[in-house]
Parts: structure tokens; C-alpha cells; sequence
């Protein structure tokens, strides 16, 4: 460690496998998702189709993937609330404290990191908030994505009982109405519109995840205190003359 | 998509709207339960042999062709009807013991007074009735129902024709099936539709007519969500029936045009149950849109494989593969078409080689049946601009981030710099 710094931790082991499971499932979703709803790529025409399962082999890692992101959007959803390591939820509330801190960051981002009026030692309120946009679309994707799964379930039968379809259906039919008022058009609420608002927020992530990288690279190379290293090592370091 | 204007000619209050909402919220999904059990189906075998037994007794109302001589003058030998009616049984769920039943209903068809009535729309359902190649079973069914009112087949007209109307209603009054065919335009006080001598307007002539039916059903696409009318810019304020009719029994046929066969399993299982049969929230019949089109489809497996049609023509079309690439919307619209099909089971759109357009479902002229697949589908930018497809709006998005990245991170850079000459 270089003198007059402190090691911080940031990040414990378990956020930190949760943070690259996202990532993975991330791109596997996009990357089969972009083919579900449009074929981008071609199958060979002389090969049997016993040979190439494209599509459903497209749906099943799309669905794979998803239940993984089900899971751990149940764990954060628990640590945002219980962790015993940091409780996110302290830094979302819009108190006195929270929206100082979170308008200090802004300035420093926007001045370029000429004026730096906050702690960043710790998880700051800026960060927090957006993290929460992000864990909020997905949670959006995974109920419009379920919905969209159960269409397929029309006989109310699945291979694990009836309770799964009709859970599904008691959770995620209000998506319809709702992607209806987002997508605009007539006095009755379509399925299509949950397709289309599921394909637009596919966006809205991936436009999350530009943003995000840039700036943790950002705060790394103008913060000088390693900000990238806590999502592989868990820790950060801070100069202990501050 | 279509503007809003029409829900405040509509007279739809807030009140009205969260009512809609809570009822998608709180709707039974579209599951079917094709097994209700043995006690079930009992005791409504006996309710329904009751019910036939009862309108044996009655004389046929106007319509006084028989359809056993009916069925032989075209050619259709007893054999034959009875597959149908064991066919209809199957489609309406019901076990194999109720097919005589339906024979019967099928016979008792003339018993059940129907006025039908022609609104915003091509005719185009009650021309999948008339010009089928050769009459097939139901369309004969359908050919011996009690119509007492066609505005688009009667002979009469003007006053003649409101005169029949009237006394159809008043004969009838609280028994007859109202079925509806096309739009119900609100716009400019309804005045883009107006029927009959007096000028009255659709809604009027609708709201009238329907005020002492049993039931109504509406069929076709333009009927139950609006249809093509109803697609963007929708300059007539088209909505469909269940928009303005409240407090009916309303069951809706959707597809354009809605299939005979779905026609005739709503008769017969008026004529059979004396009620509506179980409905989705869409309130359309489960035994007909319980089922997704895509998971009974013939080409599924070319879906399920990657082999797509790629342009009109190729060695993919020649070949019969999946049509997802070319637009097609079985995959979101539930329909039985790809069971029952069209035209006695002759063929479907799938069948010849086109997508689905997913014409049973709502808004489907403008969030269904653009022919391409839903990623290139055009949407309109939140800000009410040029529309663009989905992919392109979300590309925008991102570039638009991309962009301001960039500015930032320049500007960074620079200013870094300019604070490193300081230092040194």
C-alpha cells in the first residue's frame, strides 16, 4: 500500500459474486434477447432441424438467465434492507443529509472534480440512488418477462403444478395495463405492449450500464483512490490525511 | 398510436378508467379447465337435456327451413353432421356424451331469435357467412338461425326496414341475441355514422337496440376493440361495443373476419346452456381464445429450430418454415384458428404461407400487423415525434448517453490537464 493511504472495505465477498452474476446474466439476456425479438443471426438451410435448436436454445438461456437474475434481485432486495455489512436503504431515503451529500457528488461531477465537498470514503448517496434505478428495471424486466413467459402457459399446467402459472399470473397481470398507458393507443391494454416496453427498457438498461462503467472509471482516475478495485478485491484506499 | 381525444367524448370519467384497470388487475387469467369433473358435467348434461326438451315443445319463429332438408340439398349425409357435431363438442370442451346434445341444439337453431347489426366496418364478417365455396356445415347452422334483422342482407329499407326492427324488438323483446358487427364511431357526436331515415346516430341505434337484448355478441375485430377504425389517427373516435354497452352479457368474437365455427359454438351454447360460455377478460369465449396460435402451430418447430423465412419467396418460404421473421404474430395472440382454421378446416393464414397479424387481439391494426418482427416495430418516441422502431429509438438513447459521456469525459480530461500544468 502506498504511504499515507488506508485500505477501505466496500464490498463483501457476497455483493461482489452477485455483482458479476449480474453482469454475466447481463449480456447472455441482451445477447439472446436481441435474437428473440428479431433472429439476427442464420441457421444453416442444410442441416436438419434435429441439429439446430437456435431458437429455443436462444430461450432457454434467456429464461436461465432470468431465473438467475430472479434470485439475485431477491438477495439484494434482502441486503438492501438487512445487510448487516451496509444498508442501502439508509442512503436512499430523501432526508436532509442524503440530498446534501447526493447534490455534493453531482457538483463534483459536473465540475469536473474541481470542487469534492463529500466523503467518498463510504457508499455515497449519488451512487445509492442509482443503483436503485437500476435494481427497479430489473425488477420491471423480470415481471414482464414472466408475463410475457406465461402466455405460453395457456393450459394452466406447467411441469412443476398449477400454483405456477396462476402465482404468475396474480403477480404479473397488472404489467399489462401498465405497459398500455406507456405505450399509448386504444381503450383496451395489449400484450404487445408488454413486448415492446420490455424490448425499450432492454435499452434503458444497457444506456444504465454506459453511464455506470464510465463513471467508475471516471472516479478511479480522478479520485486517484482506486474506486475500480472494489468490485474485484472489495476495497478501496483513502489518504489518511483527509 | 392513436390519441385520447375520444375517451373524453367517450364521457369516460376517472372513475371509469380505475374501475377498467381494477379489473384487469383482479381478472382470471385466461386459463381453460377442460376437465370440471364427472359431477359437473352431470348435472349439466341435465340442465341442457331439460333446456332441448323444452325448446322442442316450442315452434321455430320465422324461419321455418328445416335443417335436416336443409343439409341435404347441399349435400351433407347424416354421417357427416354427426362428425360435425362431435367436432363442435370437442371445441367447446365439452365430454363426448353431450354430442347428441348438440346435434339437437344444432336443430333447435331456428329457436333463437338473432338481430344483427351492421356499424362501422368492411361486412366483412357477415361475408366470411355468405361467400364460403360451397356452404359447409356451419354456415348452414348459421343460415337457419332466426335472423330477424340483417341491415346488410334484408330486402327491405328506409321506414320499411326500421318498421321490421321495431316489431323484432318488440316480439322478441329481452330474448333475442343482438349480434354487432363494426365500430361504434363517437366522434363529432357520432355523426361520422348515422343509419336510417330519422339520421340516428351508430351509438344511438347501438344503445337502443341492445337495451332489451339477452345477450350481445360482438363480432369481428371492428366490434370488440375498435379495428382498423379504431387504428391511428383513428379520426372517427371508433371504439368497440363493450366500450359503450354496460350492464349485458357481452361476449366478444374477435378476428377479422371472426371465424363461423366461434359463431355457431356461441349459439349453440346459448341454445344448449341458455347462458354466455366462460370468458377470458378480454370477454372473449375460452373454448375459442384460450390457446395461444403459436403453440399449435404447424410450423413451430421451424420457430423452435432458427429456420425462418427471410424474404417473401426464398428456399424458406418454399420450404414451409417459420414466418417470425416476416411479422408474424402467432406468438402473442390467442386465437384457435391454428386448431379449427377457416373454412371448415380448409386452411388458414399460416397455412398459406403468411404470418399471423394477431387480428383477435386489441389495437392489432397498429401494435400487431406491421408484417415485421416487434424489435423493428414502429413505436412513437415519447416526445410525440416521427416514429421510429423500437431499436432505433433505444440506439437514440443510448448514442444520446453515449454523447454526453463523451462531452464529460473530454472535458475531464482537459480540465485535468489544465490542473496538472498548475501544479507543476
Amino acid at each position: 500500500m502506498k504511504a499515507g493511504h488506508k485500505q477501505v472495505k466496500r464490498m463483501t465477498g457476497a455483493m461482489r459474486a452477485i455483482h458479476w452474476t449480474n453482469v454475466f446474466s447481463m449480456i447472455v439476456a441482451v445477447a439472446t434477447g436481441l435474437y428473440i425479438a428479431h433472429p439476427y443471426y442464420q441457421t444453416f438451410m442444410a442441416d436438419g432441424a434435429v441439429d439446430k435448436y437456435v431458437m429455443a436454445w436462444n430461450r432457454w438461456g434467456h429464461l436461465m438467465v432470468a431465473i438467475i437474475f430472479d434470485v439475485t434481485s431477491v438477495l439484494i432486495a434482502y441486503l438492501f434492507f438487512f445487510s448487516r455489512f451496509e444498508k442501502s436503504y439508509k442512503k436512499v431515503i430523501p432526508n436532509a443529509k442524503n440530498m446534501k451529500e447526493f447534490g455534493a457528488v453531482v457538483v463534483n461531477l459536473v465540475t469536473l472534480n474541481r470542487k469534492k465537498e463529500f466523503d467518498s470514503t463510504h457508499a455515497d448517496s449519488f451512487n445509492s440512488v442509482y443503483f436503485l434505478i437500476f435494481h427497479l428495471l430489473l425488477g420491471w424486466m423480470l415481471f414482464t418477462g414472466l408475463q410475457m413467459y406465461v402466455q405460453g402457459l395457456g393450459s394452466g399446467q406447467s411441469s412443476i403444478g398449477t400454483w405456477w402459472p396462476t402465482m404468475l399470473h396474480m403477480v404479473t397481470d397488472w404489467t399489462i395495463p401498465v405497459s398500455a398507458w406507456m405505450v399509448g393507443g386504444g381503450p383496451t391494454a395489449t400484450l404487445m405492449d408488454v413486448r415492446i416496453v420490455h424490448h425499450i427498457t432492454m435499452w434503458l438498461i444497457i444506456t444504465w450500464v454506459a453511464f455506470h462503467i464510465y463513471y467508475q472509471v471516471w472516479r478511479t482516475i480522478f479520485w486517484k483512490e482506486g474506486d475500480i478495485a472494489i468490485v474485484v478485491g472489495g476495497s478501496k484506499f483513502v489518504k489518511t490525511d483527509k | 398510436m392513436n390519441d385520447y381525444s375520444y375517451t373524453e367524448e367517450k364521457g369516460l370519467t376517472m372513475a371509469d378508467r380505475i374501475e377498467g384497470v381494477k379489473k384487469l388487475f383482479t381478472s382470471k387469467s385466461a386459463r381453460v379447465e377442460t376437465n370440471k369433473g364427472d359431477a359437473y358435467y352431470e348435472k349439466l348434461f341435465q340442465t341442457c337435456q331439460a333446456r332441448i326438451e323444452e325448446l322442442k315443445t316450442q315452434t321455430p319463429i320465422n324461419n321455418r327451413l328445416d335443417i335436416s332438408d336443409v343439409l341435404e340439398t347441399q349435400g351433407v349425409n347424416r354421417r357427416d353432421f354427426m362428425k360435425w357435431a362431435s367436432a363442435v363438442t370437442g371445441m367447446l370442451m365439452l365430454p363426448a356424451s353431450f354430442t347428441p346434445l348438440v346435434a339437437d341444439a344444432a336443430l333447435l337453431m331456428n329457436r333463437a331469435p338473432v338481430i344483427w347489426l351492421e356499424l362501422s366496418d368492411c361486412a366483412g364478417n357477415s361475408e366470411a357467412l355468405l361467400r364460403s365455396d360451397g356452404p359447409k356445415i356451419d354456415e348452414i347452422v348459421l343460415d337457419i338461425i332466426s335472423l330477424e334483422f340483417h341491415e346488410t342482407l334484408q330486402a327491405a329499407s328506409g321506414h320499411q326496414a326500421e318498421k321490421q326492427l321495431e316489431d323484432a324488438m318488440e316480439t322478441f323483446k329481452d330474448k333475442y341475441l343482438l349480434f354487432v358487427e363494426g365500430a361504434v364511431p363517437l366522434g363529432m357526436d357520432g355523426q361520422f355514422g348515422t343509419i336510417g331515415a330519422s339520421g340516428e346516430t351508430f351509438h344511438e341505434h347501438l344503445l337502443r337496440v341492445s337495451k332489451h337484448a339477452a345477450a350481445v355478441v360482438a363480432v369481428g375485430s371492428c366490434a370488440t376493440f375498435g379495428g382498423i377504425p379504431a387504428a391511428a389517427p383513428n379520426p372517427t373516435g371508433a371504439v368497440g361495443v363493450m366500450d359503450v354497452v354496460k350492464g349485458k352479457p357481452l361476449i366478444n368474437i374477435p378476428a377479422c373476419p371472426a371465424n363461423p365455427a366461434n359463431m355457431v359454438g356461441v349459439i349453440l351454447h346459448y341454445i344448449l346452456t341458455g347462458q354466455v360460455p366462460e370468458l377470458d377478460s378480454l370477454l372473449r369465449p375460452k373454448f375459442a381464445f384460450g390457446y395461444r396460435i403459436h403453440d399449435n402451430c404447424e410450423r413451430r418447430a421451424h420457430f423452435d429450430a432458427g429456420e425462418y423465412v427471410e424474404e417473401w419467396g426464398d428456399e424458406g418460404a418454399k420450404n414451409n418454415f417459420c414466418l417470425y421473421k416476416m411479422g408474424c404474430k402467432g406468438p402473442m395472440t390467442f386465437n384457435n384458428c391454428s386448431i379449427v382454421r377457416y373454412n371448415e378446416g380448409v386452411n388458414w393464414p399460416i397455412g398459406v404461407g403468411r404470418g399471423c397479424i394477431g387480428c383477435s387481439e386489441p389495437d392489432f391494426w397498429d401494435k400487431y400487423a406491421y408484417e415485421r418482427p416487434m424489435a423493428d416495430a414502429k413505436i412513437k418516441a415519447p416526445t410525440g415525434g416521427v416514429e421510429k422502431t423500437v431499436d432505433e429509438f433505444g440506439l437514440g438513447l443510448l448514442t444520446a448517453a453515449g454523447i454526453g459521456i463523451g462531452i464529460h469525459a473530454v472535458a475531464s480530461a482537459v480540465a485535468g490537464k489544465k490542473e496538472d500544468g498548475g501544479e507543476a
